[in-house]
């Protein structure tokens, strides 16, 4: 059997054994979705969103790309945010990163990439902001970890200073932002920043309706 | 205190009122003298209730055990002599305590224990409305489908039909009437309702009406039959005769004693803890060895051997017990009141007690219970309604004896079916186990195997099974050595853990693999 049509197959089976289970479980789905988190992970295919947080179908808005970057010139990533906060109302955002990640590696070096390079020139001003504390470690793998925790500091900042965000901290005091990253060495997720509903950002970064 | 007073008291009363029936009526039943029953009802509220680790459960004389009682007292020949078989009765109990059995309680189904309190409360109704209409023959409390009387729960609710008493059924009327207002404009929450139970109000209105019907001419006057009978009162102590230790019957009945009521109290336990508001989990072990002290003293004194039971553990709760307070202060109303006030309770109607017991059963076999158990799903309530169906035709051992099995062969059921799913598109078949292949689903898996037809491309994906029995691993090693005889090709999923005998199907293969 073709490894694509043992995907097809293996679909099959599942939803066979889902209704077997409960025969209600995609009725219940099928005309409303109400998602309590929005998750902004890697497109890593070791960090499953549900997989990793038990959650099931229904349970968590995704959206994944390398490096878990929140990039405000990025028109699908805000589409993503617009529509999970302000319609879906999710109550908490989850930027969660992992160590070792590639895209972060890839940014550490001075090698092209093509078209990535301008993806992880991202990234490099995350190391700009942080250059000194960076360039003080000594190990590779430690300093590209160090990277991935700063990273996803900066993305959690990154969402707090959208408008899509503040628009709803002032109007329904929610949603709770987090910033995760995921040890693939040991399954275990490591919380590395936590800003509730209406936490003062930079005023610089702050928008007045 | 505040909590004491505004709860337990008046629910003390309430079981308290239940309760004085009941003892006298399991006295009756067990043919023992009617304070052997009000003994062993103060002795389960004050010693067991005092010692138990429960805020819910009250203990008592139990109408589970009157056949057994009855038999024995008839068998041994004496009275004291039973007292000896109770007291050794509790001993054993307070072994069993300390060699830790309490735990079997946790073991018997949910379904089984709920089945057992609706059980409880239809038969509290169907039983005592012949009491409620003054058909009083069987005694009040009884809880097995076959009466003393040689009816049973149908005939006597038939027969009760023809034989109405009419001032008796105007007071129960009267009563229940009371009761079901009282808690339809929610009394026990006003601040009268909290002092004066609906219970007492019930059975204060039917005395007062009692007496005013018997105005209206002699058939209107409710005898002694019809009111509550504490027989001569309290005259003296009966007191084990110890000779009977001699006796191999005695130690007999006593090993039966300590195991069914041991049995009864755990099962009742579990059945109060789920009644509890504050959902409590009472300590199994320590509430053996407070009914074996319960029983060792009710024996010493004169009175029947006690259980936890459930009928006043659900009044408890109902009446707004917070603590264990209510179960030994209704032991001590008990007490004073026989004591104290012996011609009030004897002028109280058994209907208005009826009546009191009937609610109490309506709470406990409410429909929204027997709907709850409906929608939880065939293995849910199958085993609910056998359990109610057996308690209601046998007794209560052996109607949870069928419904322990019925649930067993549920939960194996449940644990071993659909444990693979076979998908089909084209020639292409998925076969998945997942959970807990067991032996059991040995043949299954063969024919469903053997039922693939030639032809088909088959991957057989174990990476989701939980635990596989190696009879089951032999099944598919050997299908998959053997599956280019039927034109199968076939390949195994398997997960890191698994054996690696399934490592050389982990590829679809052109040719026979074993060669």
């Amino acid at each position: 059997m073709k490894p694509i049509d043992q995907l097809l197959m293996a679909n099959k089976a599942w939803a066979k054994e889902r209704t077997d289970d409960d025969p209600q479980f995609f009725k219940r789905l099928e005309n409303i979705q109400t998602p309590k988190f929005l998750w902004i992970g890697c497109s890593d295919s070791r960090v499953p969103a549900n997989e990793i947080t038990g959650t099931e179908p229904g349970e968590i808005f995704v959206h994944r790309n390398v490096a878990n970057m929140v990039v405000h010139t990025d028109l699908n990533l805000l589409t993503v945010l617009e529509y999970a906060v302000h319609h879906l109302k999710v109550e908490h955002i989850i930027v969660c990163g992992h160590y070792g990640c590639g895209g972060v590696k890839a940014s550490l070096t001075n090698k092209s990439f093509g078209i990535i390079n301008k993806w992880l020139r991202n990234i490099k001003d995350v190391h700009r902001f942080h250059a000194d504390e960076v360039e003080a470690i000594a190990d590779e793998d430690a300093r590209v970890d160090r990277m991935v925790e700063l990273n996803v500091q900066e993305q959690v900042m990154n969402l707090a200073k959208t408008s899509i965000v503040q628009k709803a901290w002032k109007e329904r005091q929610a949603p709770h932002l987090h910033g995760w990253v995921y040890g693939l060495s040991d399954g275990l997720i490591k919380t590395v920043c936590d800003l509730p509903s209406g936490t003062r950002i930079d005023p610089l970064y702050e928008f007045h309706e | 205190m505040k909590s004491l007073l505004q709860n337990d008291l008046p629910a003390s009363v309430v079981v308290f009122l239940v309760a004085l029936p009941l003892c006298l009526g399991i006295a009756l039943g067990s043919g023992a003298p009617p304070m052997a029953g009000v003994i062993a009802g103060v002795v389960g509220g004050v010693v067991v209730g005092a010692l138990s680790g429960s805020p819910i459960s009250v203990s008592g004389p139990a109408a589970g055990l009157t056949s057994i009682v009855l038999m024995a007292i008839s068998d041994l020949g004496s009275f004291p002599l039973f007292l000896t078989a109770v007291v050794l009765a509790g001993l054993f109990q307070l072994l069993f305590g300390l060699a830790k059995l309490g735990t079997v309680g946790h073991y018997v189904p949910n379904t089984v224990i709920k089945g057992m309190m609706a059980a409880i409360g239809i038969i509290l109704i169907m039983k005592q409305i012949p009491h409620l209409v003054g058909y009083d023959v069987d005694f009040m409390g009884d809880e097995n489908f076959v009466q003393p009387t040689h009816e049973n729960t149908f005939t006597g609710l038939y027969h009760a039909l023809w034989r109405i008493t009419p001032a008796a059924a105007a007071v129960g009327a009267l009563s229940l009437l009371l009761l079901v207002l009282a808690d339809k404009i929610g009394w026990a929450k006003t601040s009268v309702g909290r002092i004066f139970p609906a219970a007492l109000v019930a059975v204060l209105a039917g005395i007062g009406l009692s007496f005013l019907l018997e105005g209206l001419g002699p058939d209107w006057v409710l005898t002694a039959v019809h009111r509550v009978e504490l027989g001569d009162g309290f005259n003296s102590w009966i007191t084990p005769d110890w000779s009977g230790i001699q006796q191999k019957l005695v130690w007999t009945v006593a090993i039966t004693l300590a195991l069914v009521a041991s049995l009864e109290s755990l099962l009742s336990i579990e059945a109060a803890d789920k009644l509890d508001s504050l959902k409590r989990v009472t300590p199994t072990n320590r509430e053996l060895m407070a009914q074996g002290a319960g029983n060792v003293l009710s024996g010493l004194i004169g009175g029947l051997p006690v259980t936890s039971v459930v009928v006043r553990s659900s009044v408890n709760a109902q009446s707004g017990a917070q603590s264990k307070a209510s179960t030994i202060l209704h032991g001590v109303v008990l007490a004073l009141a026989v004591l104290l006030a012996s011609d009030l309770l004897n002028a109280i109607p058994k209907a208005s007690l009826a009546a009191i017991l009937i609610f109490t059963g309506f709470k406990l076999a409410h429909p929204n219970i027997l709907r709850a158990a409906v929608v939880r799903g065939r293995g849910q309530w199958i085993p609910f309604l056998i359990t109610v169906l057996a308690i209601l035709l046998s007794d209560l051992l052996v109607g949870i004896a069928v419904g322990l099995v019925v649930s067993v062969l549920f939960i194996a059921y449940n644990a071993f079916h659909a444990t693979y799913t076979e998908v089909r598109e084209d020639n292409r078949v998925l076969f998945r186990l997942r959970r807990n292949v067991s032996f059991l689903n040995k043949g299954g898996i063969k024919r469903a195997l053997e039922a693939i037809p030639r032809g088909s491309e088959l991957l057989i994906d174990l990476s989701h099974a939980d635990y596989m029995d190696p009879d089951v691993e032999e099944v598919i090693l050997d299908y998959c050595a053997h599956a280019h005889l039927r034109n199968v090709r076939v390949a195994c999923k398997k997960n890191p853990m698994q054996s690696k005998d399934f490592d050389r199907y982990s590829e679809f293969q052109t040719s026979n693999p074993t060669a």
